[in-house]
């Protein structure tokens, strides 16, 4: 079954919030953790996955808000 | 395993260092998702000599290729500049002006950090396709979108769209591989030949999410 996944990734001026296979940001923000915080609310609500990208755009953390197979291990 | 189609591969002439990985999956990911296949010198060659003769299959075997300068500077006082990037891309130059066929109809793209600094180390290359990307994944896909898109046969995207898809790869990229036994770490230091190989299948099972 497809996970719906939120996305924290860099713009270029900012941080952008961003739903696995969207075309458009759900939300914009000038801080990553404002744009953390929002994609945070929108995985709790969905229960999906959050992935949190670095400045240079790869993954640096991944959360899980639903039911997973497999636990993101450090 | 069947080499992608010459018209269809891109010579993949970056630094593999632990800094500038992110820069180079990120052309990599853009160049796959375009439609066309990244080839990368692997970095687990045998000795010297087998992966000389492997850059120059892939340099003969590749229409296109993106030559990154960046390293040619040195940062601090005894480093010494990276100087494998500019042979490659002589080798490049010369297998396009001296072979026949083919390798005549090679294309170029040079990309350097800072605006200029090949008028400092490699002037001969003055009025080449060279562009800048600050050290900026987001501006190097820019620099690659738009120089690729202008050859045949390329899918017209947009960079952003680029970039929301690699986002989506990389989604699906950790939970396939935490799906088999990796940790968060394990995945962070999988070599970057791993994953522009995963790139390439994500695109050809359909940019699965």
């Amino acid at each position: 079954m497809a996970k719906i996944g939120q996305h924290v990734v860099p713009n270029t001026g900012g941080w952008s919030v961003k739903r696995s296979g969207a075309t458009k940001a759900s939300s914009v923000h000038r801080t990553q953790a404002e744009a953390i915080e929002a994609a945070k609310r929108l995985a709790r609500k969905q229960g999906g996955e959050l992935y949190i990208h670095g400045r240079d755009g790869r993954i640096i953390q991944r959360s899980s808000f639903g039911s997973e197979p497999f636990r993101s291990r450090g | 395993m069947l080499s992608p189609p010459f018209q269809r591969s891109v010579f993949v002439n970056c630094p593999f260092d632990e800094e500038f990985s992110p820069i180079l999956q990120a052309i990599a990911f853009c160049i796959a998702e375009l439609g066309f296949y990244p080839r990368l010198a692997p970095e687990n060659a045998d000795n010297a000599a087998n992966r000389l003769d492997r850059i120059l299959e892939l340099i003969r075997g590749s229409k296109y290729s993106i030559h990154d300068l960046s390293r040619c500077k040195s940062r601090g006082v005894g480093e010494f500049s990276r100087l494998n990037m500019p042979f490659e891309l002589g080798i490049d130059f010369g297998c396009k002006r001296f072979s026949e066929g083919t390798c005549e109809a090679k294309t170029m793209l040079i990309l350097e950090e800072t605006r200029w600094d090949y008028q400092k180390s490699l002037s001969d290359i003055a009025g080449w396709d060279i562009h800048s990307h600050d050290g900026d994944h987001i501006k190097a896909v820019k620099r690659v979108r738009d120089w690729l898109v202008r050859q045949e046969g390329a899918a017209q995207v947009g960079s952003t769209k680029i970039l929301d898809s690699y986002a989506d790869f990389q989604g699906w990229y950790w939970d396939r591989e935490l799906g088999r036994g990796a940790s968060d770490d394990d995945i962070r230091e999988y070599p970057t030949i791993q994953v522009v190989e995963a790139m390439i299948e994500w695109v050809n099972l359909g940019r699965p999410s």
